[in-house]
This record gives C-alpha cells, sequence and structure tokens, in this order.
C-alpha cells in the first residue's frame, strides 16, 4: 500500500433504500393496457398533432393536458437509434452483447427504448422495422413487452417496380459451370445425353468434347430476373432464347439483362438477354417478358 | 440591508396533500400546483422566466427529478435551478427565486416544492445526513422525543402535556377549515386527555397525535419583480427579508449545556434588520414549519425571543387560534399536511395568501399588514422569512 494511505480507515457501506412509485393513471393505463390486451396505447395532442408514446398526460411543447386523448399505436416501428452494450454489469437484464434500441412505433411521434433481438449485431442499424414480442407471463412492468425483433415480411425488400424501372437499367450474374452441375443437370432433366455424360463418346462430336446442357447456361437469367433486375417479385412471362456456341466444363457465364421496352398498357417490360463466356465470347442470346413487382 | 429592487409573491397553487397520490406520477402532480399557480397569478407559462424546482434528495429514489418533471413544470427551454437543502427546501427556494428576481437576472421566476413520501423511504434518506464513520449505524431517522422531555422537566409533566396536546388541537381545527389539508381529524378540546394516553407512543411522550404526517403534494409560488407585479396584482405579498443559519449538530457540541438554537438566532437577526421591537405586536400571522406539537409549543418562545412559560401561557390562552391576538398556523399547519420538499415553501406560501386576502376559508380575521414564515430541516437549519403587505424597500 502507498504510505500516503496508511493507517486510514476506509467505511465500506451499502445502501438499500425501498422505495415505490405511483404511476398515476396515466402510466397504469398505458401498462395494463401492454398487460392485459397486448396493445401498446399512446397520448395524442389535439393542438400540435404528436402522439406521446410512452404516454405523458401533458403535452410538453403546447402544457395542456392531453390524459384523455388516447389512441392506438402498431405493434410495429422503426428504430431511429440505438447502441450495443459489451460490458457486463450486476444490474443489467442480460448477458453482453445485447442491443438496445430507440424505436419509433408506428403512428407515434416519440419514440420508446426497448430491447431488440433476433439480429447479429453486426447487422443491426437504424432504420430497421421491428416488431414487439410480447412476454409470455407478466410482471407488469415495461417488460411486458418481452423485446423487439425484426419485422421480417417487411424486412424482405421488393424489387423495382414498372414505376422505377428505366430504360436502359442492366443488372447481371455469373457463375462457373462445373461437371458437378452437368451432372446434377442430367439428374434434373432427365437428359442423360452421352454428349454430356461420356468423354470418350463426346470426342466424336463437332465439339471434341463433354459440353454443358444447353438450358444450364440459360438458367442463369433466372437469378437476373427474378432477384436483381426487376427484382423479388417479379413474374417471368417468356423467355426466348438463341445458341451461339456451346459451354464447356469449367467455363464462366455471365447472363446479362437490359431493360429495352416498357409495355404502358399491361406495365410489363421486355428485356434483352445475353449470355457470354470468360472470353466475351457470345454463348447465347435472346430476350424476356416479364411482369415486375407492384409497390408494397 | 440593501434591496435591488422588490420582489412580489403574485401566485400560489397548492395540489391537495394527502397520504396517498397511486392516481398521478410526480410530474402530473406538480402540474397540478403550476396550473392552480398560474391561474392564481392571472398569467401564463410564456410569462415566467425561470423555473426554480427542489425537494429532498433521493426521498423517492428520482435521480434529477427536476429534469425528469419538465413535463409537468413546463421548465422546456426556460432557465432552470435545483434546489435541495433538505427540510429546509421549500424555503430555500423561495430565498432563491427572490435573490433570481432582486438581482434583475429574472422578472418572473416560478419555484416548485413536491414530495411524494409514500413513494420513498424517509428514515433511509435521512440516515444518509449522518456521518458514515460515528453516526451513521446509529441514526434513527426524523423522531426525536427530547424536546418533550425537557418541557415536562421545565414545567412539569401536566403542564407541559396540556400544552402540547392543546396545541395539537388547535391545528387541527386549523387544518378543518383547509380544503387542502391531508390530515383533519376533527378533534375536539374533551378529547386531550384520552389522546394523551391512548395515541400510540413514539419517543417518550412524542406520541403519534402529536407528530406530522406523511403526504404527498406540490407546492409552487410564482415571484415578479416590483414592476410587473404592481401590473398583474392588486395585492402581492412583498418579500420583505428572509435569514437562513444553521449547524451539523442537533443539540450542544459539548454536551447538555444551554445552547442558542439556530431559530432564535435566525428571529434575533431578523427583527434586528427590519427593526421589529415586539414580534408579537408587529407580526399579524406566523406560518411556522411545526413537525410536531411539542416542537411546535417550543419554538414559539425561540421565534418570539420569550423567556419563561410565555409561549405556554399563549397556547394556554388561546392566543395562536386564528381568531386569536397571535394566530400561529391558519392552514393547520405541518403537522397536518407534510410534503417535506413542499412543506417549509407552504409556510411562506400560506403566509403570502394571507397577506394577499386569498386563504379563503382559513383567513385570518384581520388585515395581515406583515407574515413571517419558518422552516426547519435537519440537523438544525432554520429559514425566516418575513412578508408585508406594502412594499418593504
Amino acid at each position: 500500500m502507498d504510505a500516503k494511505y496508511a493507517d486510514s480507515f476506509v467505511v465500506e457501506g451499502k445502501l438499500a433504500l425501498p422505495y415505490q412509485y405511483f404511476a398515476g393513471r396515466t402510466g397504469s393505463r398505458f401498462i395494463t393496457t401492454i398487460r392485459d390486451k397486448k396493445k401498446i396505447m399512446g397520448l395524442k395532442c389535439d393542438r400540435c398533432g404528436k402522439v406521446f408514446v410512452p404516454p405523458r398526460s401533458t403535452c410538453e411543447r403546447c402544457f395542456v393536458d392531453i390524459s384523455n386523448n388516447w389512441v392506438d399505436v402498431k405493434n410495429t416501428g422503426t428504430v431511429t437509434g440505438f447502441t450495443v452494450i459489451r460490458y457486463k454489469e450486476p444490474y443489467q437484464p442480460f448477458d453482453p452483447p445485447y442491443i438496445q434500441a430507440l424505436i419509433l412505433l408506428d403512428g407515434a411521434d416519440t419514440p420508446m427504448v426497448h430491447i431488440v433481438k433476433g439480429i447479429p449485431v453486426s447487422q443491426m442499424q437504424m432504420g430497421l422495422r421491428v416488431k414487439a414480442v410480447f412476454a409470455k407471463k407478466t410482471t407488469a412492468t415495461i417488460m411486458d413487452i418481452d423485446h423487439f425483433r425484426p419485422d421480417v415480411k417487411d424486412h424482405v425488400k421488393l424489387g423495382y417496380t414498372y414505376e422505377e424501372l428505366e430504360i436502359g437499367m442492366t443488372a447481371s450474374f455469373s457463375k462457373t459451370i462445373t461437371e458437378t452441375d452437368v451432372y446434377l443437370f442430367a439428374g434434373i432433366s432427365g437428359d442423360f445425353n452421352p454428349m454430356h455424360m461420356n468423354e470418350e463418346f463426346a470426342k466424336k462430336t463437332p465439339f471434341g468434347t463433354r459440353i454443358a446442357h444447353g438450358a444450364l447456361p440459360q438458367c442463369l437469367c433466372a437469378p437476373v430476373l427474378g432477384m436483381k433486375l426487376p427484382g423479388l417479385g417479379t413474374v417471368a412471362l417468356e423467355i426466348t432464347t438463341r445458341f451461339k456456341a456451346p459451354t464447356y466444363f469449367g467455363d464462366t457465364i455471365t447472363c446479362t439483362g437490359e431493360i429495352i421496352e416498357k409495355l404502358e398498357d399491361r406495365k410489363w417490360v421486355r428485356m434483352s438477354l445475353t449470355w457470354t463466356n470468360q472470353d466475351d465470347k457470345l454463348v447465347a442470346e435472346g430476350k424476356a417478358l416479364v411482369m415486375p413487382p407492384q409497390s408494397s | 440591508m440593501q434591496k435591488n429592487r422588490n420582489v412580489g409573491i403574485i401566485g400560489v397553487g397548492q395540489s391537495v396533500y394527502s397520504s396517498h397520490r397511486e392516481e398521478v406520477n410526480q410530474p402530473e402532480m406538480i402540474h397540478e400546483a403550476v396550473v392552480e399557480a398560474l391561474a392564481n397569478a392571472g398569467i401564463t407559462l410564456d410569462d415566467v422566466d425561470c423555473i426554480v424546482h427542489g425537494n429532498m434528495e433521493l426521498f423517492e429514489m428520482v435521480h434529477q427529478p427536476d429534469l425528469w418533471h419538465t413535463l409537468g413544470t413546463g421548465a422546456y427551454g426556460k432557465e432552470c435551478l435545483r434546489v435541495t437543502t433538505g427540510g429546509t427546501t421549500g424555503a430555500t427556494l423561495v430565498c432563491a427565486a427572490d435573490h433570481l428576481v432582486a438581482s434583475g437576472l429574472h422578472d418572473v421566476v416560478m419555484a416548485i416544492g413536491f414530495e411524494k413520501l409514500q413513494e420513498g423511504h424517509t428514515t433511509g434518506g435521512i440516515t444518509n445526513m449522518a456521518d458514515p464513520l460515528w453516526g451513521r449505524q446509529l441514526q434513527t431517522g426524523a423522531l426525536t422525543g427530547m424536546t418533550a422531555a425537557q418541557m415536562i422537566d421545565e414545567f412539569g409533566e401536566e403542564r407541559a402535556k396540556q400544552v402540547a396536546m392543546k396545541y395539537r388541537i388547535i391545528m387541527d381545527k386549523h387544518a378543518m377549515k383547509n380544503q387542502k389539508a391531508h390530515r383533519r381529524l376533527g378533534l375536539e378540546f374533551d378529547q386531550a386527555d384520552d389522546l394523551a394516553v391512548n395515541s400510540p407512543a413514539l419517543v417518550g411522550e412524542l406520541r403519534m397525535i402529536h407528530m406530522c404526517s406523511q403526504s404527498d403534494g406540490a407546492c409552487v409560488m410564482i415571484f415578479a419583480s416590483e414592476e410587473k407585479a404592481r401590473q398583474w396584482c392588486d395585492q402581492p405579498a412583498w418579500i420583505k427579508d428572509h435569514v437562513t443559519a444553521h449547524r451539523e449538530e442537533m443539540f450542544c457540541l459539548f454536551g447538555d449545556a444551554p445552547v442558542l438554537s439556530t431559530h432564535r438566532y435566525a428571529a434575533k437577526k431578523l427583527f434586528e434588520r427590519c427593526g421589529i421591537q415586539n414580534p408579537r405586536e408587529e407580526i399579524d400571522v406566523f406560518e411556522m414549519y411545526d413537525p410536531s406539537s411539542w416542537w411546535g409549543s417550543d419554538w414559539l418562545r425561540e421565534f418570539l425571543l420569550l423567556e419563561g412559560d410565555e409561549h405556554l401561557k399563549m397556547i394556554e390562552n388561546d392566543e395562536i387560534t386564528i381568531d386569536g391576538a397571535f394566530p400561529v398556523n391558519p392552514s393547520g399547519g405541518v403537522i397536518a399536511s407534510n410534503p417535506i420538499g413542499a412543506t417549509a415553501m407552504v409556510r411562506v406560501a400560506e403566509a403570502a395568501l394571507q397577506i394577499m386576502g386569498k386563504a379563503d376559508t382559513h383567513q385570518v380575521p384581520r388585515t395581515v399588514n406583515q407574515a413571517l414564515a419558518s422552516g426547519f430541516g435537519g440537523t438544525m437549519w432554520t429559514v425566516l422569512t418575513l412578508l408585508t403587505r406594502h412594499v418593504p424597500w
């Protein structure tokens, strides 16, 4: 011990003071509605239009009594801010890491603090859509909302709508076609033609070696149309293909789609499709007619 | 003494005082008193420049309650100050508001004192005050039977007990006239002997009936510069002077020797400064911070600089009743209502209402030209405030 502190007595103490908190009618109704009806309510100021969640009996800005002006808000909301608790401390509700977020419920103007679960810390972001998960067992506290978790339905971002699509927009997808792909495709299609399966036989064909089924590189247009352009929610109506060159095992095929026409009456779009290999050689070309997703 | 400019009390608001206010949370309860004070002064929140807020530290186990209470206080965007000086908090809030306006810093200041004693643990909070090395393990809270013992020693058991009980019943009769008071028991003088025996003993001869309540409630006062006060209020209560005196030790540091109480010290200083020769004649009403009827009886002697048994005679001769020669606590006092952070302010607020003529059903039946209010807190802390009907400086 530092000599400076020798002979100095330190009183060790701990204060444990009991207390109650009178929640008042406003706070009581907020908590009991969550507890009994699994419903979240706020108070609305008629003067400024703001909805307070958790409810406040007075509007802070207008300083008027709003305690009788209850409105329902949704159980869903948007994260407007968050922090990740990474240190361990005895008074915490969970072991770290966990996420505390400010959540602006749909219909509210003030965000409320709560826990967000069901998303990795690395993927947590502001703007995340979340939904309240109510506790199975009530404690008559704010933890009757057990936590919020990502609202998966809304989390899926649909592709471009007809209105958003413009002529000239492009997207592509690339993949290396392996022997495994060809054998699996044979199983899927039933096409065990020896030109795809038997090297000795293939040597006698004009290609001199085994080649992939034509439909195998062709179907690389599906991830372009369905997942990129227009994207999720797209329905393919018609696809035409003209094959220009074979695909050998180990070739890397890139399928590129481009919007070339917008069909106003049906809200469909026509796209050009090209398939090229690693040497930029044209493997196939064609067109697609698709129905883009409607706005969600 | 010199004062930069005069300060007038132009509005008072009080919540109802009660043992339980479960139907409102803290900011909501404060809001009741704020709304009443603004209406009483005939102004709006826009007219208020600064808000001073106070209560007992940690009695509700809430840190920085002034920030938390903004919804009820209306402090959003305004200058704010928090004051917490224990039992005297309410009186010190008045001092702070007086300084803020008198200095010229603000024209209109709203002071807010509140407490929700039922939410917290009073003795737990008070225990923190004691020295952690030699006091904290021995501290027992706010109750003490020493004054009862001393009065019995000095005046005999029968007379001392009778005086303390008479004081108690007078205070209850006053509380019965005050709609906002917490304990309104409807006591009659012929119950005195019964109460003296049957009320539960707390410490020695300090019995439950003698002791103040633990109340929930808020008090709000609005202070304005002379110019604004004259403009807005027909009869403001003017702040003439206030004195604060305090010391750590409750009793004499060197034992049992007579000790100059902070009450007597503050009163002497105040009367000297304000030229008061005979306080019983010159002061028309006294709102005393009387935590028990033993203290209330005993402290009359200190505040009025009396000797011998003069103070007992005042009680025995009905001088301290609302229509007596020297009315004390027409509101019912602290024994009736005790939301601690507000309690000392309620004394000044009630004194102000008497001057303004707005004390309603407990207005004293005389013109109040000069009113005295005392605040008390641990360990020995006194704030005395003198209010006048006429502009004092």
